[in-house]
């Protein structure tokens, strides 16, 4: 009982500072103290006619789509690696893609700074991404771990004494176990490259994604249209979490109706 | 047909591997090489020469920040740990309930400078924190020493890595098998009797892990302690990336990088060293059963 209190304790903490976040930026006044002065929606109301605003919010969605996307194809191609992999394999495999999440964002973005600088690569989107896909691949990698530590190779082996091709093997056993996993894993590097703030600092140049808009607004001034970004910006990550564990569900849910289905008499 | 496994595997890990390679590690080649050069007159030139980290080493100024981001890292990571450990017991061995976990998640996914920009209004002079305590009569003034201090960085810090160490802490108590703590409950400990003699040793591992990288993380945050340390926030990372971005002397700061570096793995093997002289730690036994 007493270890319940403490736990529903440190998530108050953890969840008060943003429910705070999210009563502001429906205050009728710019006062961020109490007494609290009644609901207006004008803050999201000056949001809306920002072009500067939307257009950051269109470039950070354009990045966090392409992170995912090559996070996506090359955290895929190295969980089915990781899979046909021994010991050792799997143990390179995760020292070099795991590493970046044990590292402060600094070290990354000071690092792949110097090596645009060096290869006298133009600082742009493409540059942002790519430093993105360097921090959202280790998490890719550590989701799939856990999934494919539960993968049964035998089930591959199966198919392929029955007779399935290689593709086949691949397309009708091997992807549709692995697939919910790294379809939420991938949304989630969605989610990390929309609120990456520090490695971008040092590899945008002139690119304004939607943190570093942030991050320009809250050095001018303490303003409660702060609030008003900050509220909509995490139920977005809210609805992307969501989204991601309904896909994960999904999946599973059909996954195990697939099965039963099987197991029915054939008429 | 293993043979073509292994090379059906190798080919498949190419792309991650090679990416991995250009933007990860060579870059990292590259800044420990610029940390041998010399910049003169806001040009980089290449050299082989000891001056960036001799010259930091014998700063004061270096020091200080470092000093001060240590500091804060080691704070913040022991009452990090601390509130981690009771939130990954409820959740390994009471109740797996998805709806903490879930919880977890939104923080550890909602916006990192939302975060800080959270604090700042919680403990800000005309803030919640400030006013509540006005009207409640616990102060007759606001008291403006909430914001810019070193409280105001380290609880804004434990906020943001808490969701993450908590996560590292619930994997490496799942390693336990339940049977073990269910065992030392059947013949009387207490549940805290229980976290001590059968969970923390064979978990000891698994929890310096997560303090010594709950301690990286905080240690090279330079955001935070800018936005809310006032003048005692002042660390490393700052002043490397300020290196990076104002004054333009990469190579020292590429040193500097490799020191705050060094000085983490110096904190490791001492935290190790201590742990298993006191027999905190214990010897992790060798992974048989993985094995075969």
């Amino acid at each position: 009982m007493l270890l319940r209190i403490i736990v529903w304790a440190i998530l108050a903490f953890l969840l008060a500072p943003l429910l705070i976040i999210v009563l502001f930026s429906f205050h009728a006044s710019p006062a961020l103290s109490f007494p609290f002065a009644g609901f207006s929606l004008r803050w999201y109301e000056e949001l809306f006619g920002n072009a500067q605003l939307a257009s950051a919010v269109i470039k950070s969605m354009t990045i966090a789509f392409l992170t995912a996307l090559v996070t996506l194809l090359l955290g895929a191609t190295a969980s089915l690696a990781w899979l046909r992999f021994g010991h050792a394999g799997r143990g390179m495999i995760e020292a070099l893609t795991v590493t970046p999440i044990a590292l402060p964002g600094l070290f990354v973005g000071v690092s792949l700074l110097v090596l645009f600088a060096q290869s006298g690569t133009q600082l742009s989107t493409a540059t942002i991404v790519i430093a993105h896909v360097v921090i959202a691949i280790p998490i890719l990698i550590v989701a799939m771990k856990a999934r494919l530590a539960l993968f049964d190779p035998s089930l591959e082996e199966a198919a392929r004494d029955l007779g399935a091709s290689q593709m086949q093997t691949f397309a009708r056993v091997t992807l549709p176990l692995i697939a919910p996993t790294l379809i939420a894993s991938s949304i989630l590097a969605f989610a990390v490259s929309f609120d990456e703030f520090v490695v971008t600092s040092f590899v945008a140049g002139t690119e304004t994604t939607l943190p570093m808009y942030i991050w320009s607004m809250m050095r001018r001034t303490v303003t409660p249209l702060v609030n008003a970004i900050s509220t909509l910006a995490l139920f977005f990550s809210i609805a992307i979490l969501v989204a991601s564990w309904v896909i994960g569900q999904a999946r599973r849910r059909s996954a195990i109706a697939g099965r039963l289905e099987q197991l029915e008499p054939l008429p | 047909m293993s043979l073509s496994r292994t090379r059906t595997g190798a080919l498949l890990a190419t792309p991650a591997i090679l990416y991995m390679l250009v933007f990860f590690v060579v870059p990292s080649l590259i800044l420990f090489a610029y940390s041998f050069w010399s910049s003169a007159s806001y040009r980089i030139v290449p050299d082989f020469q000891f001056e960036n980290y001799l010259g930091s080493l014998a700063s004061p100024v270096f020091w200080k920040v470092t000093f001060n981001a240590i500091r804060i890292g080691l704070f913040t990571a022991a009452i990090t740990l601390i509130l981690s450990i009771p939130v990954g017991y409820y959740l390994v061995y009471v109740s797996r309930s998805q709806t903490i976990l879930y919880l977890i998640l939104i923080t550890w996914f909602s916006s990192y400078l939302v975060r800080i920009y959270a604090w700042r209004t919680l403990l800000g002079t005309s803030g919640v924190l400030n006013t509540v305590l006005l009207q409640f009569g616990v102060i007759d003034h606001p008291v403006s020493a909430f914001l810019f201090s070193p409280f105001a960085v380290t609880i804004t810090l434990v906020h943001i890595y808490l969701p993450f160490c908590i996560l590292l802490v619930v994997s490496s108590l799942s390693e336990i098998k339940r049977d073990l703590v269910d065992a030392a409950r059947d013949l009387g400990t207490s549940s805290i009797g229980a976290f001590f003699k059968v969970i923390a040793p064979n978990a000891a591992n698994g929890l310096v892990g997560a303090f010594m990288l709950t301690f990286i993380l905080v240690a090279g945050d330079y955001v935070t302690p800018q936005m809310l340390g006032g003048s005692s926030g002042q660390t490393t990372g700052l002043l490397i990336a300020d290196q990076f971005r104002k004054t333009g002397n990469w190579p020292l700061g590429a040193a500097q990088a490799f020191l705050m570096f060094g000085v983490s793995i110096i904190l490791y093997v001492v935290i190790t060293v201590l742990g298993r002289a006191t027999g905190l730690i214990v010897k992790r036994r060798a992974k048989t059963e993985r094995e075969i």
